[in-house]
């Protein structure tokens, strides 16, 4: 019975130890993982939208009706003041996991303008090719009138990507989160809705 | 044993990976580049040295029916400090070894050094034991990733290095990571057995 008491007291203390030695790296690290969080946020919002002032999260206001589940945020790019462009995150499952992209619309022309492969799990040499630039190019400048198809061959037609090659599960989840994005887009942003 | 024994043996004599075969796991799923071995490298490096270090400073006091627990907890503790700071510091490579920083903790190499190494030896002789484990299984990520990274993606520390339509893709996803190993651990084999 004394030993049973004496090894938790043992056990206790080593684990009282660490867990301080831990808050204490945590208070640390926390501050600069958060900077780091933010600067990134800050940096795709300009990768996908460039000419902003501010970027506001305004998911509250536009995503508080029934919605496609992929969308997870709403982000409004202001010029001036002016709301100018509008940049979604969304989430949308790969072949191995969740994608998690940024898409950026203007709404003065009603253009796709860039998107950004935040994270994902695709196959390393593969799938994994949707995080690179020559993919996410195949986005750029869209129009928002058609939906996106994802093509094997070059696209012929504006609104046709071609897809990575042997990694089309993951170029159309992509392009599905893409959809999600622009038809939430056209229908709160479109031509005359606002 | 001298000091330097307890260094060299953990690069080649006793190689946690290619003479222990112990952390298989990381060893297959991160060597898919030279950047992320060397990295995962580095990290167990650091935390089996701090691991090792208060081990065997604490050997005499631990009691030995609650010795794994024990072990366990300082483990994590390490690891979890290591996954705070490369997540402040390099984010870069935090997110490239993503959940192969956490599972440091149940690494058998570092349970294992500390079961039977440090659990029993004084603090300097735990230390060189761990820097010698620890560059031993570093090396053996470096070659393992450094094989897949130029014959199934074509490149070496990220520079292309081979023309496009030569390497074959199947290299860096898992089943190249088999082939990879299987075929290191019957090089050396060979090696051993010509010398032995």
């Amino acid at each position: 019975m004394r030993d049973i008491f004496k090894l938790s007291l043992f056990l206790l203390v080593v684990a009282g130890i660490s867990g301080a030695g831990l808050s204490y790296v945590n208070s640390l690290a926390m501050p600069l993982i958060a900077e780091q969080i933010r600067q990134n946020k800050i940096d795709s919002f300009k990768e996908v939208y460039p000419q902003s002032d501010k970027v506001e999260n305004e998911s509250g206001v536009y995503l508080k009706d029934a919605h496609d589940p992929a969308l997870k945020e709403v982000n409004i790019a202001y010029r001036s003041g002016m709301p100018a462009g509008v940049l979604y995150a969304v989430e949308t499952k790969g072949y191995s996991g969740t994608i998690s992209i940024l898409a950026g619309f203007d709404i003065a022309d009603s253009r796709l303008t860039a998107i950004k492969v935040l994270s994902q799990t695709e196959t390393p040499g593969l799938g994994a090719k949707a995080k690179d630039r020559f993919f996410q190019d195949r986005y750029k400048d869209k129009n928002t009138t058609l939906p996106l198809e994802v093509t094997k061959t070059a696209p012929v037609k504006d609104n046709q990507i071609q897809a990575i090659t042997a990694s089309t599960i993951t170029s159309k989840a992509v392009t599905k989160g893409v959809n999600a994005a622009r038809e939430h887009f056209n229908a709160t942003f479109g031509a005359g809705k606002q | 044993m001298s000091l330097t024994n307890e260094f060299t043996k953990g690069i080649i004599r006793e190689n946690p990976l290619f003479r222990l075969l112990l952390g298989m796991c990381p060893a297959l799923a991160v060597t898919t580049s030279v950047d992320n071995g060397l990295g995962m490298g580095v990290a167990f490096s650091v935390v089996l040295l701090a691991s090792n270090i208060v081990i065997s400073a604490m050997r005499s006091i631990i009691p030995n029916s609650v010795r794994i627990p024990a072990y366990i907890v300082i483990v994590a503790t390490f690891v979890t400090m290591i996954d705070l700071l490369m997540h402040a510091f390099t984010p870069a490579l935090y997110t490239a070894l993503g959940i192969f920083i956490p599972l440091i903790v149940v690494n058998c190499i570092i349970l294992g050094r500390a079961e039977a190494f440090s659990g029993k030896n004084p603090v300097l002789p735990s230390i060189m034991d761990a820097l010698g484990m620890g560059a031993g299984f570093t090396l053996a990520l470096v070659l393992v990733s450094a094989f897949r990274e130029v014959l199934g993606a074509g490149t070496f520390f990220g520079q292309t290095i081979l023309p496009e339509n030569i390497p074959a893709i199947m290299m860096i996803l898992p089943p190249g990571g088999f082939i990879t190993l299987g075929c290191l651990l019957a090089i050396l084999n060979k090696i051993q057995k010509k010398t032995a």
